[in-house]
């Protein structure tokens, strides 16, 4: 397979003082810090301490309440609302149509992307995360496992240089650890890989670790 | 940047097979709305009979048999999103406007097909005067615009509130007042062969001023 990246501009994640709340409850204090590729980055902290919450925030899913998070893709800020441009995004919080195969649901993320040839990256990325075999499958049908290996598929999908990972080793089994070990160690050769979790086999993957020191289980600070 | 750039009318295209294909799959709203609009049509019809002379009836009966046989599905759009948790997947894939006018092209194509089985069962059992068929498909297209966009930015914007149900009924009620009043009396109006052109000019600025508040508000949704 052939793993050369699609962009080797270098990219950079910056968060000044970035902090939220939600409705009141305290999200994720207040946080600072500059990251730059290629590189494996790791974000570790309590249950609440705000982990999945920053990975939302550098993805433009959430607006900061206070501060800001920035992007750059070769000295150029990207904005909040084009990130998904350039990153891959997985998660325990992100589903797919289960009514679609694993291909029909890559597939659409493809198109919608604007991506002409939308079947070759979208077994590719199949392939890779081990789910070849099973690519026509419904989503309905999956295991929790291959759906964690689905999700990895989806944030590789078009090969972006930012890969935010929140619990990416979540549900599977050694083989399939091992695999996200190997995903981490080939994509942080040219980009940056972020990794939320507390698994210490999988923060030891990272040359940094930022270590969240809320006050956890979402209390109001 | 990598060439993986949002283009947006790849994405309002690419949202809208996939909606195709899911309701495809599942049949989640067209055949509760198809069930609703042939029961309904039926029942009047065996009460009533045809109503060959009543244009007021006909033209509020036929709105009312396409509003609510489609309304479930229509206010759904969104709705599915949340509950099945893919509107983040959603949010990483397409801008919020392309997902809305995508989901709103959607609505526009189930509306079509429900009015291509409700319209020819609803002359046949009911009757009427005879259908003027430039001024009947145009109020019948610009109210299924309306009502489209209308239910598709309030679904959008009530789709992550707790009370959804309800607030998408108070929010899009004194909207769709105006759709179904102008429809309504345009289609009575071409019944009894009158202008229709007040009505479908009212719609068509309705319909304008809906999408175009639509675009302005959907890149600013979803954002907690």
């Amino acid at each position: 397979m052939n793993l050369a990246p699609v962009a080797v501009e270098a990219i950079g994640v910056e968060a000044r003082g970035l902090e939220h709340l939600y409705a009141g409850r305290r999200g994720l204090a207040a946080l600072s810090f500059a990251l730059q590729a290629p590189g494996v980055v790791a974000i570790t902290g309590s249950n609440g301490s705000g982990k999945s919450t920053l990975l939302r925030l550098l993805a433009g899913l959430l607006r900061p309440t206070a501060g800001l998070s920035l992007v750059t893709l070769a000295g150029r800020e990207v904005p909040p609302a084009e990130r998904r441009t350039v990153l891959g995004f997985a998660s325990p919080e992100l589903a797919f149509y289960e009514e679609l195969s694993c291909l029909e649901n890559l597939t659409f993320a493809a198109e919608a992307r604007g991506l002409r040839d939308r079947m070759a990256p979208a077994l590719a990325a199949l392939e890779r995360v081990g789910l070849g075999a099973r690519a026509r499958d419904r989503v309905a049908a999956l295991s929790s496992g291959m759906t964690q290996r689905l999700r990895l598929a989806f944030a590789l999908l078009l090969r972006p240089p930012l890969l935010l990972l929140d619990e990416p080793g979540s549900h599977l089994d050694e083989e399939g650890r091992l695999l996200v070990e190997r995903v981490v160690d080939e994509e942080a050769r040219t980009g940056l890989v972020v990794i939320a979790t507390n698994e210490s086999r999988e923060w030891r993957l990272a040359a940094q670790r930022i270590e969240l020191r809320g006050r956890g289980l979402g209390r109001t600070a | 940047m990598p060439p993986n750039g949002s283009n947006s009318a790849a994405a309002v295209w690419a949202v809208l097979r996939k909606e195709c294909r899911s309701e495809w799959r599942t049949r989640y709203g067209l055949n509760a709305a198809l069930l609703f609009a042939v029961s309904t049509l039926t029942s009047v019809s065996f009460a009533v009979g045809r109503l060959p002379d009543r244009s007021d009836l006909l033209a509020a009966l036929l709105w009312v048999v396409l509003l609510f046989a489609a309304l479930a599905s229509l206010a759904h759009a969104f709705v599915r999103e949340v509950e099945g948790h893919t509107l983040t997947l959603l949010r990483l894939v397409a801008s919020p406007t392309a997902i809305a006018l995508g989901k709103l092209l959607f609505n526009l194509l189930f509306l079509a097909v429900l009015e291509a089985v409700t319209v020819p069962l609803f002359l046949v059992l009911m009757g009427g005067p005879p259908v003027h068929w430039g001024p009947f498909l145009l109020i019948l297209g610009l109210g299924s615009l309306a009502l489209a966009a209308t239910t598709t930015l309030v679904g959008a914007v009530v789709s992550q509130t707790r009370g959804r149900g309800a607030l998408f009924a108070a929010v899009s009620l004194p909207l769709l007042m105006v759709v179904l009043a102008a429809s309504v009396s345009g289609l009575r109006a071409q019944w009894d062969g009158n202008p229709v052109a007040t009505e479908a000019r009212l719609l068509a600025a309705y319909a304008a001023v809906v999408l175009g508040a639509s675009v302005l508000l959907y890149d600013h949704l979803w954002e907690d």
